[in-house]
Order: C-alpha cells, then sequence, then structure tokens
C-alpha cells in the first residue's frame, strides 16, 4: 500500500502543480488588456518519482514574469516625449487664435484701419471727420493691443494652473508608486496585480515627467525625475511643487513670474524637467509666453510692437505742427503707456483722451514746410520700405510673432505624429515580449485537453481490461 | 502449448512499470508529455490483453495474480481521477477563454474558438 499513498500523493501534488500553472494562464488571459500587465509564465519542474523509496515526486511550479526592463524605460522615454508634445499642441492652440494673421485677430485689423485713417487724413488735413477717423483708429488700435495683451494673461494663467494640476499629478502617481512599495515590502514576495498597477502609474508618471524606474531593496522600485531628483524611494515619497520664481522677473519690475519646479527639500530641479507633459509646460510658461507678451527676462514681441508703434506716431505727431503759419504749434501724443513696466506695454497703451481733433499735427514745419507733411508720414510708417523694428514695419512685425506661434504649433504637431507612431512601435516591442497572446494560450489548452481527453479513453479501456482479469481469476 | 503464471506476471509486471512511467510523464503537463503517455497506455492495454488471453487459456485461479491485477486497477483508478479532474478544469478553462475571445452564443453559452491567423507588413 505504501506505493499506492506515494503514487496518490504524488499525483496530487502534480495536479496541484499544474492547476497553479492553469491559474497563471487564466490570470494572463483576463488581464491581457489590464494596462501595465506583464504575461506571467508557468514553469514545471519534475522532481524526482520514486514508488519504492517514499519520495512523493511529481512536479513544482514556479512563475516566472515576462516584464521587460528596456521595453519599459523605451516605453517611458517615448510616453514623456509624446506628453511634452502633446502638451504643446494643446496649449499653442489658444496662442495660434490670438496671432492670426487672417483677419481673425484685432491687431491686424487695428493697425490696417489705423494707416488708412492717416492717408485719407493726409489728403485734407482740416477734414474734421478725418480727424475723428484718426482719433477713433488710434482708440481701437489700443483696444486692440489691450484685448490682445488679457487674451495672453487669460492663457498665462490657464497654463499655470495647468502647471499645478499637472504637479498635483505626479505627486498622486508618486503616492500611488509608494503604496506599492508599502504593500510589496508587507507581502513579501512580487504580485502580478500589484506590478500591473506600479508599471501602469509609471506610464502615466512618464507622459507627465521625464522618470528614470530603479529596482530598489526587496522588489519596490525608486523613481528619480530626470534620473536625479528622488520621487519616491521604498516606502518613501518626496512631492515636488511648482512655485513662482520672483527672482526671474528682477530685469522688468512688474512682469508676470517664471514657474519654477522645486524638490521636497525647496531645490530648484527646473532644468530637469525637460519631456513630460510638465515640460511642455515650462516650455509654454518660460520660454513662448514671455517671447510674446514679455517676461522677466524679455520684454515681449507684443509690447516691443506697441511700444514702437506709440513712439513712432507720437515722434511725428510731436515734431509736426497744428498751425500752418509761424508760430508753429507742436502737436500732442496720439498714444500713451506705462514706460515703468516694459513687459506691460501692450496692456496699459492707451489712446490720448485728452487729445481734439484739432490738436492733431498734420503739417510738418521743415524747412521746408508742407501742409500735411507729418500726416504723409504717419500713413508711410508701416510701408513695407520702412523698416522700424528689426527691419520690419508694425504689419511685418505682427506677421513674424505669429509665424512663430505658427511654426511652434506645426512642429508640435509634427512630432505628436511622430512621436505617436514611436510610442506605438515601442508599446508593440513590449507586448511581444511581456503581453499576452490568447491564441497561443489557446491553442496550448486545446492541445492538453485533446491529449488528456485520449488518455482518459485509453485508461477506460484499461479499467475495464483490469476488472475482466479480476473476473477470471475468482 | 501450456503457458505458466509466471508469464501472465511478467506481462502484469510490464504493464505496472508501464503505468509508473505514465504517472512520472504526466506529473510534467505539457502536449508532448501527454502524448507519450498515450503511446504507454496503449502497451499497458496490449499487456494486459495478453494477460487476458493468457488467462483465458488456463483457467488457474491464483491470488497473487489477483492481488497484483487489483493493485494495477487502484493505480488506474487514481490515474482515471487525476485525468478526469484534468480535462474538468481544461474545459472550464476552455469556456473562459472562448468567453472572453469571442462572447456568449444567443442560447448563453461560450462562442467557439476561432484562432485569427496575424500577419505583420512591415516597411
Amino acid at each position: 500500500m505504501g506505493s499506492l499513498f506515494s503514487s496518490l500523493g504524488s499525483v496530487a501534488n502534480a495536479l496541484q502543480s499544474f492547476e497553479r500553472a492553469i491559474n497563471v494562464t487564466q490570470n494572463n488571459v483576463t488581464n491581457a488588456n489590464s494596462p501595465g500587465y506583464a504575461a506571467q509564465v508557468p514553469v514545471l519542474q519534475s522532481q524526482n518519482f520514486e514508488t519504492e523509496g517514499g519520495s512523493s515526486g511529481g512536479v513544482t511550479e514556479i512563475t516566472t514574469d515576462t516584464r521587460n526592463q528596456y521595453a519599459e524605460t523605451a516605453v517611458q522615454q517615448q510616453e514623456s516625449l509624446l506628453g511634452q508634445f502633446q502638451q504643446l499642441q494643446t496649449s499653442l492652440g489658444p496662442l495660434q487664435t490670438v496671432f492670426d494673421v487672417s483677419g481673425n485677430s484685432p491687431i491686424p485689423s487695428a493697425l490696417n484701419q489705423l494707416f488708412q485713417s492717416f492717408s485719407q487724413w493726409s489728403t485734407d488735413p482740416t477734414n474734421a471727420d478725418y480727424q475723428s477717423s484718426v482719433l477713433s483708429a488710434a482708440q481701437q488700435t489700443a483696444t486692440a493691443f489691450q484685448q490682445t495683451a488679457a487674451q495672453l494673461g487669460q492663457i498665462r494663467l490657464a497654463t499655470n494652473s495647468s502647471t499645478q494640476s499637472t504637479v498635483a499629478q505626479i505627486n498622486q502617481d508618486a503616492a500611488t508608486i509608494q503604496s506599492y512599495n508599502l504593500n510589496i515590502t508587507k507581502e513579501g514576495q512580487p504580485d502580478a496585480g500589484l506590478d500591473a498597477q506600479l508599471y501602469s502609474a509609471l506610464d502615466d508618471l512618464a507622459s507627465q515627467v521625464p522618470i528614470q524606474v530603479l529596482p530598489g531593496l526587496g522588489n519596490t522600485v525608486t523613481v528619480l525625475l530626470g534620473g536625479q531628483s528622488p520621487l519616491v524611494i521604498g516606502t518613501q515619497a518626496f512631492p515636488i511643487k511648482a512655485i513662482d520664481n520672483t527672482a526671474s522677473n528682477a530685469g522688468n519690475p512688474g512682469a508676470p513670474p517664471n514657474v519654477e519646479i522645486v524638490d521636497s527639500n525647496g531645490y530648484d530641479i527646473t532644468s530637469q524637467v525637460t519631456s513630460g507633459s510638465l515640460g511642455g509646460l515650462i516650455q509654454i510658461q518660460n520660454s513662448i509666453l514671455p517671447s510674446l507678451a514679455g517676461g522677466g527676462q524679455q520684454v515681449g514681441g507684443l509690447n516691443t510692437l506697441a511700444k514702437s508703434l506709440a513712439d513712432a506716431v507720437n515722434n511725428v505727431l510731436e515734431s509736426g505742427s497744428t498751425t500752418v503759419t509761424p508760430p508753429y504749434q507742436a502737436g500732442q501724443p496720439l498714444f500713451s503707456y506705462n514706460p515703468s513696466s516694459p513687459a506691460g506695454i501692450a496692456a496699459s497703451l492707451t489712446e490720448n483722451s485728452s487729445l481734439t481733433p484739432d490738436q492733431l499735427a498734420a503739417a510738418s514745419p521743415g524747412p521746408p514746410f508742407v501742409s500735411n507733411g507729418a500726416a504723409l508720414q504717419l500713413a508711410s510708417l508701416d510701408s513695407p520700405s520702412n523698416g522700424v523694428i528689426n527691419g520690419m514695419n508694425f504689419t511685418q512685425y505682427f506677421s513674424s510673432l505669429a509665424a512663430q506661434v505658427g511654426n511652434a504649433a506645426s512642429n508640435a504637431s509634427t512630432q505628436v505624429t511622430a512621436q505617436t507612431q514611436l510610442l506605438a512601435n515601442t508599446q508593440n516591442l513590449r507586448q511581444q515580449l511581456s503581453g499576452v497572446n490568447i491564441d497561443e494560450e489557446a491553442i496550448r489548452l486545446v492541445q492538453l485537453q485533446s491529449s488528456y481527453q485520449a488518455a482518459s479513453k485509453i485508461v477506460t479501456v484499461i479499467d475495464q481490461l483490469t476488472q475482466s482479469i479480476i473476473n477470471m481469476v475468482q | 502449448m501450456e503457458h505458466a503464471p509466471g508469464d501472465v506476471r511478467e506481462y502484469l509486471e510490464a504493464a505496472r512499470a508501464s503505468m509508473r512511467s505514465i504517472k512520472q510523464l504526466l506529473s510534467q503537463p505539457s502536449a508532448e508529455m501527454i502524448d507519450q503517455a498515450v503511446i504507454l497506455l496503449r502497451e499497458v492495454e496490449i499487456h494486459l490483453g495478453c494477460v487476458a488471453a493468457l488467462l483465458n487459456k488456463s483457467l488457474l485461479p491464483d491470488l497473487e495474480i489477483r492481488t497484483e491485477v487489483e493493485e494495477l486497477q487502484e493505480e488506474v483508478a487514481v490515474l482515471a481521477r487525476f485525468l478526469a479532474q484534468a480535462d474538468r478544469m481544461l474545459a472550464g478553462w476552455l469556456q473562459g477563454v472562448r468567453t472572453r475571445r469571442g462572447g456568449y452564443t444567443d442560447r448563453g453559452q461560450a462562442a467557439p474558438l476561432i484562432l485569427v491567423k496575424k500577419v505583420t507588413v512591415e516597411g
């Protein structure tokens, strides 16, 4: 009977191992589409089978993980780059609407009206209607600059809000990873379900910020931001913060400050955030928006345009004369702005409300005296040959700003398309290495079942044979 | 020609040896191992067929042979339970795979399994 118990024991053991292997396959198929899940492979190892020696023999089952760290890192890197370009594409959309050269943007249309009014006024400088048209166009121009500056301010606020929410999401993902590390430390061994949650959180995190994932103590993971600053080490998370860098606007008092990302110790780690959606937001907030609306280190294209226009128009009017005979009366400026805030000129640009139509200086005292000389000079300020700003006239300069935004948006869009393809490729590679192939699992099961059914039929025949033999020898 | 009970015992011993090998093979569940086990089971069937034929010719009641056959039957019973259990698990699991792949039929049964041949084109 010893051999019978031994046989029973080994068969039960094998059956148990086999059941575990089937459970692993079941997990694989159930989680085939679970984010972050890597296929588990049941490895069955036979033990010595000694029916006479008392050893139970049988088989042991060890589950191995097919996750490939190189494939995971490649996916995370591509996620990070895609996140950055997607963010740029999203954030540049509203900027493109503000800097629209097709006529929907208020500035080009206001400039066009202003210079048309100058041109009309130069044909009859004493015409009260033409003078009123000039004042009205100047008011529209100032309003257009104010509106555009306000729109850029709103975009900056929205970007700032997105930055704060992205940082909150990053800290939340870091907390999820910290919780995984806590669980894995308690359980002491890897768990495919926890592992899937971890890698799903890592993928999400990578789309927001560049990360490096390193194996930590006891199956935990260490996550570094930009390969340097710790986000999670073992059971500890290190939250980051987005703050206003008040020192950054020392060059332009009153300008909106740059955003700064600081680690849990308060050290500036902004330079490490080179990609991910947070990287895109920083690029918008610290580079693209200041180049247009002004910031701590630069005046901004819109303010340059507003200042140049106001100065050029005011200079001509102030050097002109409101009277056509001596003594000549110098004209009054048409525009005013706050010179103490160079990054806020567009927002503070206003027409001179105290200016009456008869105070507009149309004449140029010369010599030689020209009765409409100043008005003609104003009308020609925006001619293509008149390079007021960096060799460009006002309309051309606005177009160059629009082209700058358009190019950045177009580049972001191209990069999103390319990066989406690259991410899909790396995800496919990861799927090939560690994904679950339901067809393969099914084929394996069908083969096993066919073989077991064949064996089962023969065993039935053998059972009948042994019963017949027992009957014979009775 | 008369056959001695020793010939019957030899066939029985061969059948039991094959049964041991079968259990060893089945302890490593893979389609190849089970296919080999099926071949060995056929050998057991042949050995037992020979035993039955020999006993038919000379019906000698032998307690020793009876004990050996009964032990063999016990092993066959264990094997039968193992195979039945394995088949039950596989059938249940295949149903799971079918529903995962194709959902359910109008009658609420698992949809038939259709394996799709995948073609990957690059370049």
